[in-house]
């Protein structure tokens, strides 16, 4: 058997997807955790495994991969242990369905309410030099628009406005899709799953006026669903920031509107 | 199994979904609708959440026993699980791998790029009652910019190098191979799917690339993407467009 490598920042978001997806499959990896706090996702050492320097990456054996959510369908495939993914074909429409919407439509909007109150105020203290050489060693231009705007605090009212706009319709269909079953995308645990409490772990924390257990009861039912099991303590654990100790709001037996406002 | 196909032209996803449903041997009943008309959201499940917020935009729907499933990329992996014939799709898991990452470059970069300099060759004949139902904020602002013919110089550049992008990297990719993925996959539908009506509006992108140009011949003559193309009916199916997949809002 191959060794598995994988390149990861927190359990949070892009990074968390694989990290999990290994821990439910049982297979052991070595952890490579690259700050991306400090930048060094855009380290040569980095560049010469993914030139893209973007984050996660994976090893196995010889292969480099990247792109987290195909990893994720990678190591259900590639690795024997539960599978994630259901054995119907339209569930599998499903779970893919939602990861397309959570990487490409929702996930954004979190991550740009995310960056502007937890990534850009905790970069932008370092030395204006530094971080100028840090956005020009990007190699993707999008990457580099990106961590401008989150640094300098450029995200416009219009943006935010729109953020904040998706993410209220985008809890309000995730409540509406986990009263219909009893997993996001199957009546099987499944990659779906895991993306989406990479997503929204923390939410009863983030956004207490719209997700809390008298708003919505089936995304708190899930979510503490998710983190009761022991590839998620685990990978958790594994955590090194105040942003991922956020998922101890999930202790909470319950979290009601008036402790929400 | 019960299969509806709602598609529109020949084109972009439609393209895809129709092809693959011929490769894969597999029954359904066509529905024509005129997606550049908006006749999407006229449907009875227009307001399903996985059609009205579908990423793709304005793209075929396939209803599956009253299930309505969007987005080409992954209805055609449906369709190769339940299908007849050869697969779409490498057996092995890092051939799968591949196919999935190279779709997904695809589906976020190329795709929103060609939707957005087709869209402004061929603008889409809005119907204006019909576009008062659309379910999504954010498809109904696509739809308002390209009627107002509001095309960002900065974004039809940023395309425009999206699509030489993608060429130049299926160029490199079919250095020693027929197909991108090895065997004919949804990996050339796709591919085939959103640049094929690019070559009439960015050629200097398929210029002194031949093993581009050539595997589009391919692919346009692959029986199913023929059995797909014959269903047009218009003239030139590759000017079909309508509101396509969103351009990347940040980074």
């Amino acid at each position: 058997m191959h060794s598995v490598t994988l390149y990861h920042w927190e359990p949070n978001a892009n990074s968390g997807k694989p990290m999990l997806a290994l821990m439910e499959k049982g297979v052991a990896f070595n952890s490579h955790y690259l700050d991306l706090l400090n930048f060094d996702q855009h380290k040569p050492q980095y560049l010469a495994i993914n030139p893209q320097g973007t984050i996660p990456a994976m090893l196995h054996g010889e292969r480099v991969l990247t792109e987290s959510t195909a990893i994720m369908e990678y190591v259900d495939e590639a690795f024997p242990g539960p599978p994630l993914m259901p054995a119907d074909a339209r569930d599998r429409w499903r779970v893919r369905w939602w990861m397309k919407l959570m990487d490409q439509w929702l996930g954004p909007s979190f991550s740009m309410i995310g960056w502007s109150v937890f990534v850009g105020p905790a970069v932008r203290s370092k030395d204006p030099q530094e971080l100028k050489a840090a956005i020009e060693r990007i190699p993707l231009p999008e990457r580099r628009v990106a961590w401008r705007k989150a640094i300098h605090g450029e995200f416009s009212t219009e943006e935010m406005q729109e953020s904040r706009r998706r993410v209220t319709l985008g809890i309000r269909m995730l409540e509406e899709e986990l009263a219909k079953r009893p997993w996001l995308a199957s009546n099987q645990y499944s990659l779906a799953d895991i993306n989406g409490f990479n997503l929204a772990y923390a939410l009863p924390l983030s956004q207490p006026t719209l997700s809390n257990d008298e708003l919505t009861p089936n995304i708190l039912r899930w979510l503490r669903a998710i983190y009761a099991r022991p590839a998620t303590k685990a990978c958790w654990a594994m955590g090194r920031t105040s942003m991922v100790k956020r998922v101890a709001i999930l202790e909470q037996p319950h979290i009601g509107q008036a402790q929400a406002t | 199994m019960n299969m509806t196909l709602y598609h529109g032209e020949p084109n972009g996803p439609s393209l895809t979904v129709l092809a693959t449903l011929f490769a894969k041997q597999l029954q359904a009943t066509l529905v024509p609708i005129d997606l550049a008309r908006g006749e999407r959201h006229a449907l009875a499940f227009a307001r399903e959440p996985q059609v009205a917020q579908s990423v793709e935009g304005e793209g075929p729907v396939l209803v599956v026993e009253e299930e309505a499933m969007t987005d080409s990329v992954f209805i055609a992996c449906f369709l190769d699980d339940v299908g007849q014939g050869a697969a779409l799709r490498p057996a092995d898991a890092l051939g799968r791998w591949e196919t999935m990452t190279w779709c997904r470059q695809m589906i976020e970069r190329t795709a929103p790029a060609a939707a957005y300099l087709g869209c402004r060759a061929h603008p889409p004949r809005a119907d204006a009652a019909l576009l008062q139902k659309i379910g999504s904020t954010d498809v109904r602002a696509r739809w308002e910019l390209i009627g107002a013919g509001e095309f960002s110089e900065q974004q039809l550049a940023d395309s425009t190098t999206k699509i030489h992008q993608a060429a130049e990297k299926i160029e490199a990719r079919l250095q020693g191979r027929q197909w991108l993925m090895g065997g004919f996959s949804i990996a050339d539908l796709e591919s085939y799917a959103w640049l094929a009506g690019m070559v009439p509006l960015v050629p200097a992108a398929f210029a002194g690339r031949p093993r581009t140009r050539e595997w589009l011949e391919r692919v346009k003559a692959h029986p199913a993407v023929a059995q797909a193309l014959a269903r047009a009916r218009t003239a030139d199916p590759a000017a079909s467009w309508s509101v396509g997949p969103e351009i990347n809002r940040w980074g």
